[in-house]
């Protein structure tokens, strides 16, 4: 049989796989996969050197397929058999290294005798002071800190709960729903986020699928960073939601001094949700619209540079020490702890309305890198 | 085919023209575009194709999804992604005369090749990477802006794979296409 004719059944098999998996028949899927993956290795093996871009696109599906099929080692072992070869085109070889990075972790995963929910989130933090496998701890703390609350408001939110303003997320949903971080092959600094699965099996709602988790967290990250504000809208139709990830987004967003880009992806996934400097500045746009929008024409709006040194989201306040001067700031509004609570201590921009020669109205606040 | 069909753009029936596509996932591609079209407008409608620093329109008639299929298509994500797949191959086909032939897996999903109509190739060497992305209720700035990012994507993956990146937005019933190489 030619490679054609084999990868045509390869094909026919991962195509009635992939409609299976529609009606969630994972069974069902899971076996078609795995013949679908033996067809493939064998249409890969009818192919000599010349044929380079077929190759390498029919290397990258039989991995694929077996790592489908849940088959870890056997789509391990040809993936490196394929990176080992100096003909494989570059464009596979990334695909290859990005399908080998899915295989670690997945395996990592099901070596921590704990069930996860499907889909992870890669991330990776390039360019500043960041340098292949190493960054400032204090750099990717904070990140992680930002990432772990985004998604704990992403199981809230798809879980219908309404918008918590103060305190963590309750301690069912942290011991149900538990991220975990899980180191990553090096290339700038990188790492992987998978969520354990809750123990009661009813935990979500019949019409939530889990598995949309990490899917539903990067479609908000990329929306929150977009230019089309209707985007995020659509997604979070919920105002206090919105602007809650709008907030985190920008938390995760560079400014450019430490370091220049975050990448998001899903695992294996090659095209990543990234976000830049000028992603800061798109969100900040969507921020400033509704703050316009309540903005009169004769406020004096201040912008305050210091240490954030108290907040009291009960009694609705926070201090900035501006210089040697602390300030006293009013009115935090829809100010959330996990938004804020990570800035205790560190350097913020403060945005502020003067109402009297003492006073000082709350409009917003970030970090300052 | 009447003259009419030819400024049609025709997402039913995929397979029979596109020799990469089963009846079953053609059927699936038409179901989640005619939900998408459906949730912004009726049928038939016009759509805006941008293609090469040019436009055309064509036609494009669709199934108005009853409750059954509305059901069945409920993941707003998944729709838009299949969905914007079978509008996209429907464009390449009446626009470039080029048809699905192969298909090829990746981690998350599979990428589908196009090649010359009437062609059925032995390999993949000469043949197109389709690209594709659906955007639902955003603007023509953003399906201006998806095209952009496709194509920067397209071409860090590309390597020595030419590509084409399309973007379809279903309530601006706008479609934007680019050819993509690494010599660009």
């Amino acid at each position: 049989m030619t490679w054609a004719d084999l990868h045509v059944e390869s094909e026919r098999l991962a195509i009635e796989a992939q409609l299976a998996l529609r009606t969630r028949n994972a069974a069902r899927a899971i076996e078609l996969y795995k013949r679908a993956a033996e067809i493939e290795q064998r249409a890969l093996d009818q192919l000599d050197v010349s044929k380079a871009r077929t190759r390498g696109v029919t290397a990258v599906s039989a991995v694929a397929l077996w790592f489908k099929a849940g088959e870890y080692a056997l789509a391990e072992q040809l993936a490196h058999s394929m990176l080992a070869d100096p003909h494989v085109p570059d464009f596979a070889r990334e695909d290859l290294r990005n399908l080998v990075q899915g295989i670690w972790t997945e395996g990592a995963k099901k070596n921590a005798g704990v069930a996860f929910v499907p889909g992870q989130v890669m991330v990776s933090v390039k360019g500043g002071e960041v340098v292949t496998g190493g960054a400032p701890l204090d750099l990717i703390v904070d990140k992680v800190q930002t990432i772990q609350s985004m998604f704990y408001r992403t199981i809230e939110f798809v879980s219908g709960l309404s918008h918590r303003k103060v305190g963590r997320p309750s301690k069912e949903l942290q011991e149900a729903c538990r991220p975990w971080l899980f180191q990553s092959a090096p290339g700038s600094y990188q790492f992987s986020v998978a969520i354990q699965k809750p123990a009661q099996p009813d935990f979500f709602k019949q019409d939530i699928e889990p598995e949309r988790i990490a899917q539903h967290f990067l479609e908000i990250v990329s929306a929150s960073s977009g230019e089309d504000h209707a985007e995020l809208e659509n997604l979070v139709p919920d105002e206090s939601y919105r602007n809650t990830f709008l907030k985190l987004a920008r938390s995760l967003a560079p400014t450019g001094k430490t370091f220049d880009r975050i990448e998001l992806r899903a695992s294996g996934e090659t095209r990543p949700v990234a976000l830049g400097v000028e992603s800061r500045v798109n969100i900040n746009r969507q921020l400033r619209k509704k703050l316009d929008s309540l903005a009169t024409a004769d406020e004096v709006h201040e912008e305050l540079r210091g240490i954030l040194r108290a907040v009291h989201l009960d009694k609705d306040w926070l201090d900035v020490v501006v210089g040697s001067t602390s300030v006293h700031i009013e009115g935090l509004q829809d100010t959330v702890d996990d938004v804020i609570g990570p800035m205790v201590n560190r350097s913020v921009v403060v945005r502020a309305v003067r109402v009297s020669e003492t006073k000082l109205r709350f409009v917003d606040i970030e970090l300052a890198d | 085919m009447t003259e009419a069909d030819n400024e049609k753009l025709r997402i039913k029936s995929l397979h029979e023209r596109h020799i990469g596509l089963t009846p079953s996932l053609s059927g699936t591609f038409f179901e989640a575009a005619s939900v998408c079209l459906s949730r912004h407008h009726n049928s038939p409608v016009e759509i805006e194709i941008a293609r090469n620093g040019g436009t055309t329109r064509r036609v494009v008639d669709f199934q108005r999804p009853d409750d059954r299929v509305l059901n069945a298509w409920a993941n707003d994500i998944d729709t838009t992604e299949t969905g914007a797949y079978g509008v996209c191959l429907a464009v390449v086909e009446v626009e470039e005369q080029l048809v699905a032939v192969r298909r090829a897996e990746t981690l998350t999903g599979a990428d589908w090749y196009v090649a010359p109509v009437g062609t059925e190739p032995d390999d993949l060497e000469s043949c197109f990477r389709l690209e594709v992305s659906g955007v639902d209720a955003g603007s023509r700035a953003t399906v201006e802006t998806r095209l952009r990012q496709k194509v920067a994507q397209t071409r860090r993956g590309a390597s020595n794979l030419p590509a084409i990146a399309s973007v379809v937005g279903f309530k601006e019933k706008a479609v934007a296409m680019q050819k993509v190489s690494n010599d660009q």
